[in-house]
């Protein structure tokens, strides 16, 4: 699950400040979820969007409006209509909805009211820890379900570096445990201990690039 | 548990909605034959035991349906139970087929978006408690 966290409200206000009708967009999926920009917290935007400028002396008008998913085109029919009779928007989506709306509609600015974080799990409500940072070239496997990228803070392919605690925690961070030595000790719960000296050749970041998933079964509709 | 559990149904504002569809709506409800070949399509009736409650045709016809045979005259009850159908029946994966054309997702998604009018919607801090299974 994608997880974010609302923006500092001057933040939010600064960037609609040169804009008369604002139009306030919640999104249904991930961030309702992790409790960043569902329907509750658009009404709770809208209300504190007022409240700051009524606090200035100044007035917002601002709408709202939630759909099920802002990073689907067929949830959009009724706010592909609305859009155009505002002047902004404000989108509580995270950053891929955010642009999804932009892209539909480029000529009315789009802003996000989020900063997305990252794909994580829930831990308890409210409560949600980073898992996966989409590197696209997924170890987890070799790595007993650890991952190196999120959870080594030199993202070590071939761990652990030499520096582990006694305590079995980073040398980076003395708060965080080591994940090579998490690893180690999962891989032998497994009986796979073996996989911790296999040697993983030097990785391409792809993920420093925009990337396009296209599906096997269909790759003979999209490409030519 | 509704975000506006204390206010009125606006049920003009649902019949303009239900209005704005009719004509489509109106065609998926009428098309579809109950011939059940949506219901293995969708997960979730897999995942239970094949629970007939769980066949896109019902959640469809309890929900969308719903609201237009009362042609928009409904409460907050009626709601909170359509609620449960298209939230915590479905996760609007999109992976349902019907052989008519019947666009599933869009009568849930419909149906989802006249409950959110109303203030209608899941809770996903401790008040929600399972209301979705997003």
């Amino acid at each position: 699950m994608i997880v974010g966290h609302r923006k500092a409200l001057d933040e939010i206000a600064g960037m609609i400040i040169d804009h008369k009708k604002i139009l306030i967009v919640g999104c249904g999926g991930c961030t309702s979820i992790c409790l960043a920009g569902g329907q509750r917290e658009v009404d709770g935007l809208d209300a504190d969007l007022r409240a700051h400028f009524e606090e200035g002396g100044g007035h917002v008008d601002t709408d709202v409006f939630t759909i099920e998913r802002q990073c689907n085109a067929d949830f959009f029919a009724d706010l592909d209509e609305m859009i155009p009779l505002y002047d902004a928007v404000l989108s509580m989506a995270c950053g891929a909805g955010v642009q999804f709306v932009a892209e539909r509609h480029p000529s009315v600015p789009v802003f996000p009211t989020l900063n997305t974080d990252f794909v994580g799990v829930d831990r308890d409500v409210g409560w949600y820890e980073e898992n996966c940072r989409t590197c696209g070239d997924c170890v987890l496997g070799d790595t007993a379900g650890i991952c190196p990228v999120t959870r080594c803070a030199k993202g070590l392919f071939n761990g652990p570096c030499g520096g582990t605690r006694a305590e079995g925690t980073c040398e980076v961070d003395p708060e965080v445990p080591c994940a090579w030595f998490e690893i180690h000790k999962r891989l032998k719960t497994q009986g796979r201990l073996s996989m911790i000296t296999k040697v993983r050749p030097a990785r391409e970041w792809v993920n420093q690039t925009r990337r396009t998933v296209i599906q096997e079964p269909y790759k003979e509709r999209y490409t030519k | 548990m509704s975000v506006h559990s204390d206010k009125a149904v606006d049920t003009k504002q649902i019949k303009k909605a239900l209005a704005k569809h009719k004509n489509k709506m109106k065609a998926y409800l009428s098309h579809c034959m109950h011939c059940s070949l949506c219901a293995e399509s969708c997960f979730l009736f897999m995942a239970h035991d094949k629970d007939p409650r769980y066949m896109p045709s019902f959640k469809v016809i309890n929900s969308v349906g719903s609201l237009y045979r009362k042609r928009g005259n409904v409460d907050r009850t009626t709601l909170e139970k359509i609620k449960k159908i298209v939230w915590k029946s479905c996760v609007l994966c999109t992976r349902c087929y019907c052989p008519v054309g019947v666009d599933v997702p869009d009568m849930i998604a419909f149906a989802r978006g006249i409950c959110r009018s109303q203030g209608v919607c899941p809770e996903f801090d401790e008040t929600g408690a399972m209301e979705s299974w997003l």
